[in-house]
């Protein structure tokens, strides 16, 4: 038998708690400093002038000044933003009904459904996208915002719809019966009971979406094609030149075009807080 | 929540109702609007062409231009969905050689615009031609002339007792050594200060090699295969220009390494082998200390000098304007235009002008000494050999793989292309 | 908000006791928190009528109501794939046994896709791509390990989890910067001053100039760059486990690592299963932008994925044919391995 006493084998306990929650914190702590380079990257890069950045050393605003009078980044941000947030809205009502028919209330044909809905999300977009420019360009929806937005919703449907339905399935079905034995129609149900407890996915749809339709490239630059109602991200792209690069005024695009991204997140936090303790607790 | 929402949904409503489509032509008042479209970015270029469209305008009182800059990555993958979709511009920047016999279906053939003498004053008209022939007509007119050259540190050269500029590749190993004994880089390899990539554009390099063993014309037997890649003088030549690294003639991480031009322009390193496109920043950089040199990458003296018209302008056929459009490309020729030219740091193309910026001019010089004109490899050979050669040349760079290996996978994919693409006629 | 009883297999009685006592400890409004009650007691009193009415499940006419409410709320989700990815799919399906350059195609039939599997560079390619696969269960398990910890809501939790996914919102340009800076063989490179600093600076890896280890610089940043993505779905999963359940474990003595094996594990497999697929379709089709900073393909064709492939030939040598083809081939391999994944995680519920 050990021959620890009681109050040593407390203490033992104690400080291997502790000694776990150090290790814990200077993991996380690693994690961050490596997540949080790109942005150092990125701001220091951008601070210096084009010959300066050769000659690795001196900082200045030029390149800031440069940026903004080379692109009109104001009207691109609010082009993005009007575009990412439209195409948004339109993902989030499309996959949580989805979600909700293939998650909860689950008919006869639904796992077929859920299968296209996968597989749809699985062929490369380089590969499909200029049958659907031409689709799109036989109807005329080309340099129209309605002409992206119908194709970021598109492409980002199948994927919010997949992560709705596998969040709808594990909420209980119990919530439901009770309301249907009072009466409440599957409907109602679902506005009234099942899109608030959807909160942290709907939150989490939002975010990812947000993200991967403010940053994508290919889908704007076919569909936009002119200046005045281009993305951001792809005016950010006529920067560089077929000769020419300039390394810190991309570094200081990059960064202006990444920080809607994270104000985005940082603000929604709240909600997924929200719906994330309202989760845990009782 | 909810009032986001609906704000959302405003913003979304006055989206759709506001999303009408742009112009991209029209007559209005006897005013003609045509379309530009370009991928220079910001520099020199941007600049030129922003000037000329001013000129051109002033000029032209009923002709206005919408200049559009496209992204420079894509731009053709775009430039062809705008086909597809007939929202092309009516007048493109084009990449000649291949680049534009690729797109010659869509492009405007301008024989019968132009006559035979404003054809003879471009320089290199007929890389921009159908099958390179400029009597079976232009397809694009240069904006600027260009190079790929050498560039090297006259102070590193003294310091290391270097008195004359190596000319072949017994000339450049013993510069090397010398260079190395006084702790310098001899040349410094990385990424293209050209591309956003990571890897080294081994087109510089491949374009004087090929100088070395063929003339101009014969670089024909590279495209129709006449020539193969593996043939063994090219292997001999790829072989030893793959071995300056393990001769200590470059850094080490040739495949690594960023900011290649900053390490020059620094002064870690003598040579830089690179295109004009950089003169001006190299030259504000390193005033009179900095020369160009002609890469000896050759067994014999050097005695060609890359020197081609890489991009320039092109009409579509799908333009309802041409008349208009090819007055532009006319106003090119003019001696106002090729001013313009000059003055934004570009080298002109039309005979009789002269750059601004004096290391421009001291590269010129070099054909009027009597070096032979070669056009860059890499327009005018097929694009998939290129793309091919670009990952296999590099990684025979670096040591990777064997000089015949990467040869080897070059020819390959030369001997899978459909029999139309490496035919007698360039398409 | 609405606060529903959450218990898995609970008796009635024990659910009533219990809905009674989260009356009492939770936040909800008087007006939630009277109906809650409400749906207790009714729910307590009606349970056997539930079994009842599972019974005649397919007969009875709430089946019918939620049949068609099925079908109903599918609609806009359907009309919106079915128009705008199905035909475009199906086309490029068409165009797969095609050469295509964009204006005209010429049917070639199967010949398209042995003339492919002919080709040295494709077979080197989906060698690439069946590497990639080993890096999907490590993008899986480093972000569920530490949406553990912070799950455990350790002082300072909101702070590490805002930081950890923000590099999802940096552009894949700037991040194959880093990842070049980061596996830079010089002085200057942050893994060789890592390795250096820990003495283990006897290993030069130089993993971005050699055909066979570039791939795996490229794996380690796909890594490092879903780690924000996989984390946040990890922990709205989380949201979905009933915080009784861990007081339970807790109470019979379970430590921490019992707890995520045996509890949070298993009633996540769900989105764990959608993390997996979800990190497969990047990994095999969004990291161009990412490669072709990084390294190119290259050396060679060492880090030239499937994906990477097409985009070179259907948008740089405008093989747009070949393209699809490759693309069929793509969306078959991503459809095979998840539907083994899927029946290797197969979860009873």
């Amino acid at each position: 038998m050990s021959t620890i006493t009681w109050a040593e084998r407390r203490s033992l306990a104690v400080w291997r708690r502790r000694g776990s929650k150090v290790l814990v914190y200077v993991a996380l702590l690693a994690v961050t400093v490596i997540m949080l380079y790109p942005f150092w990257l990125m701001g220091q890069a951008s601070l210096r002038s084009l010959p300066q950045y050769y000659l690795g050393r001196g900082f200045s605003l030029t390149t800031w000044h440069a940026l903004f009078a080379a692109l009109p980044i104001g009207h691109e941000m609010l082009n993005s933003t009007l575009i990412t947030l439209s195409s948004i809205l339109v993902i989030l009502a499309v996959s949580t009904t989805g979600g909700y028919a293939l998650g909860t209330l689950r008919y006869r044909l639904s796992g077929l459904v859920f299968l296209v809905v996968l597989a749809s999300m699985m062929v490369p977009v380089q590969s499909m996208i200029i049958p659907e420019y031409i689709n799109l360009a036989h109807l005329g929806w080309i340099n129209h915002y309605y002409g992206a937005i119908a194709v970021y919703s598109a492409l980002g449907a199948p994927f919010a719809t997949f992560l709705m339905t596998t969040y709808f399935r594990r909420l209980p079905e119990d919530v439901i019966e009770a309301a249907l034995i009072d009466g409440v129609g599957y409907g109602a149900v679902f506005f009234r009971i099942m899109l608030p407890l959807a909160v942290p996915a709907i939150v989490t749809v939002a975010v990812l979406q947000f993200i991967q339709i403010w940053d994508d490239l290919l889908v704007g630059l076919l569909f936009l094609q002119t200046p005045a109602n281009r993305t951001i991200t792809v005016g950010l792209e006529t920067i560089p030149a077929q000769h020419f690069q300039n390394f810190p005024m991309e570094m200081a695009g990059s960064l202006v075009s990444a920080l809607p991204a994270v104000l985005v997140y940082l603000i929604f936090q709240r909600y997924l807080i929200r719906g994330l303790t309202m989760g845990m607790s009782k | 929540m909810r009032r986001i929402i609906s704000g959302c949904a405003a913003l979304a409503a006055i989206a759709v109702l506001s999303g009408s489509a742009f112009a991209a032509g029209g007559r209005s008042n006897g005013t003609v609007t045509l379309t530009l479209w370009h991928n220079y970015g910001t520099g020199g270029n941007a600049v030129a062409t922003k000037n000329l469209v001013a000129a051109f305008e002033k000029q032209n009182r009923n002709i206005k231009i919408n200049v559009v800059s496209q992204p420079g990555g894509n731009y053709f993958q775009l430039l062809q969905a705008a086909w597809i979709a007939h929202t092309a511009p009516d007048i493109s920047v084009q990449w000649t050689g291949l680049f534009d016999t690729k797109y010659e279906k869509q492009l405007l053939n301008l024989k019968g615009y132009f006559t035979a003498a404003e054809l003879n004053k471009i320089d290199g008209a007929k890389w921009a031609s159908s099958n390179f022939n400029p009597a079976q007509g232009l397809l694009v007119i240069p904006l600027e002339n260009q190079f790929y050259i050498g560039f090297y540190n006259k102070a590193l050269f003294k310091k290391a007792g270097i008195t004359s500029v190596p000319t072949d590749w017994s000339q450049l190993f013993a510069t090397c050594s010398k260079l190395k004994a006084k702790g310098i880089t001899p040349i410094v390899y990385g990424a293209d200060p050209q591309a956003i990539g990571p890897n080294p554009y081994p087109y510089y390099d491949l374009s004087y090699i090929a100088a070395g063993l063929w003339s101009p014309s014969q670089l024909k037997g590279l495209y129709t295969g006449q020539t193969p890649w593996t043939t063994p003088a090219l292997a001999q030549q790829i072989s030893t220009w793959a071995s300056m690294p393990k001769k200590g003639c470059t850094n080490s991480d040739v495949l690594t390494k960023t900011n290649i031009l900053g390490a020059f322009m620094q002064g870690q390193a003598a040579m830089i082998i690179d295109g004009n496109w950089d003169t001006a920043t190299l030259q504000k950089a390193m005033g009179s200390n900095v020369a160009p040199f002609l890469p000896p990458f050759t067994s014999n003296p050097q005695r060609g000098v890359v020197q081609y018209s890489g991009d320039g302008f092109a009409v579509s056929k799908q333009s309802s304007h041409q008349k208009e459009a090819v007055q532009f490309l006319k106003f090119l020729l003019t001696p106002t235009a090729q001013r313009i030219i000059a003055a934004a740091g570009l080298i002109p193309d039309v005979e009789g002008f002269k750059a601004t910026n004096p290391l421009a001019n001291q590269m010129l010089a070099f054909a009027k000494a009597g070096k032979v004109a070669y056009p860059m490899i890499d327009n005018v050979i097929q694009g998939d050999v290129v793309t091919t050669g670009t990952k296999q040349l590099d990684a025979a760079l670096g040591g990777d793989i064997s000089a015949a290996a990467a040869l080897k996978s070059m020819k390959q994919t030369h001997d899978s292309l459909p029999a139309d693409q490496r035919g007698n006629t360039y398409h | 908000m609405t606060r529903c009883r959450r218990t898995s297999g609970a008796t009635p009685t024990t659910d009533d006791r219990r809905s009674r006592q989260a009356d009492d400890a939770s936040p909800l409004p008087p007006k939630w928190a009277a109906r809650a009650r409400r749906l207790a007691v009714s729910a307590e009193e009606a349970a056997a009528d539930l079994v009842k009415l599972r019974r005649q499940a397919r007969r009875s006419p709430l089946a019918a109501q939620r049949r068609r409410m099925g079908i109903l709320f599918t609609l806009p989700v359907a009309a919106l794939i079915g128009t705008l990815l199905l035909i475009p799919i199906g086309q490029t399906v068409y165009y797969s046994f095609t050469n295509w350059d964009g204006f005209t195609s010429q049917w070639i039939g199967f010949a398209a896709y042995r003339h492919l599997f002919q080709n040295p560079e494709f077979v080197t390619v989906l060698e690439n791509n069946a590497v990639m696969v080993l890096a999907i269960p490590i993008a899986i398990a480093l972000p569920l390990g530490v949406a553990f910890l912070l799950n455990a809501q350790l002082r300072g939790w909101k702070f590490f989890r805002s930081v950890f996914f923000l590099p999802t919102a940096v552009s894949w340009v700037v991040i194959a910067f880093v990842a070049r800076r980061f596996f830079d063989p010089d002085k200057q490179g942050i893994l060789r001053s890592l390795l250096d600093h820990t003495g283990l600076g006897f290993l030069h890896p130089n993993l971005l100039a050699h055909e066979h280890s570039a791939l795996i610089a490229v794996m380690i940043t796909f890594i490092w760059s879903v780690f924000g993505t996989n984390m946040i779905i990890f922990l709205a999963g989380m949201s979905t486990i009933d915080q009784e359940i861990y007081d339970a474990a807790k109470v019979d003595g379970a430590g921490s690592f019992m707890v995520m094996v045996k509890i949070t594990f298993p009633l996540l497999k769900r989105f764990v299963q959608f993390a997996f697929v979800i990190s497969l379709i990047t990994a095999f089709s969004a990291l161009f932008s990412l490669i072709i900073v990084m390294t190119n393909g290259g050396p060679g064709y060492g880090s030239t994925t499937l994906e990477f492939f097409i985009y070179e030939q259907a948008f740089t040598e405008n093989n747009f044919g070949v393209g699809a083809t490759a693309g069929v081939i793509l969306f078959l391999l991503v459809f095979a391995v998840s539907m083994v994944q899927m029946r290797m995680l197969r979860s009873d519920e």
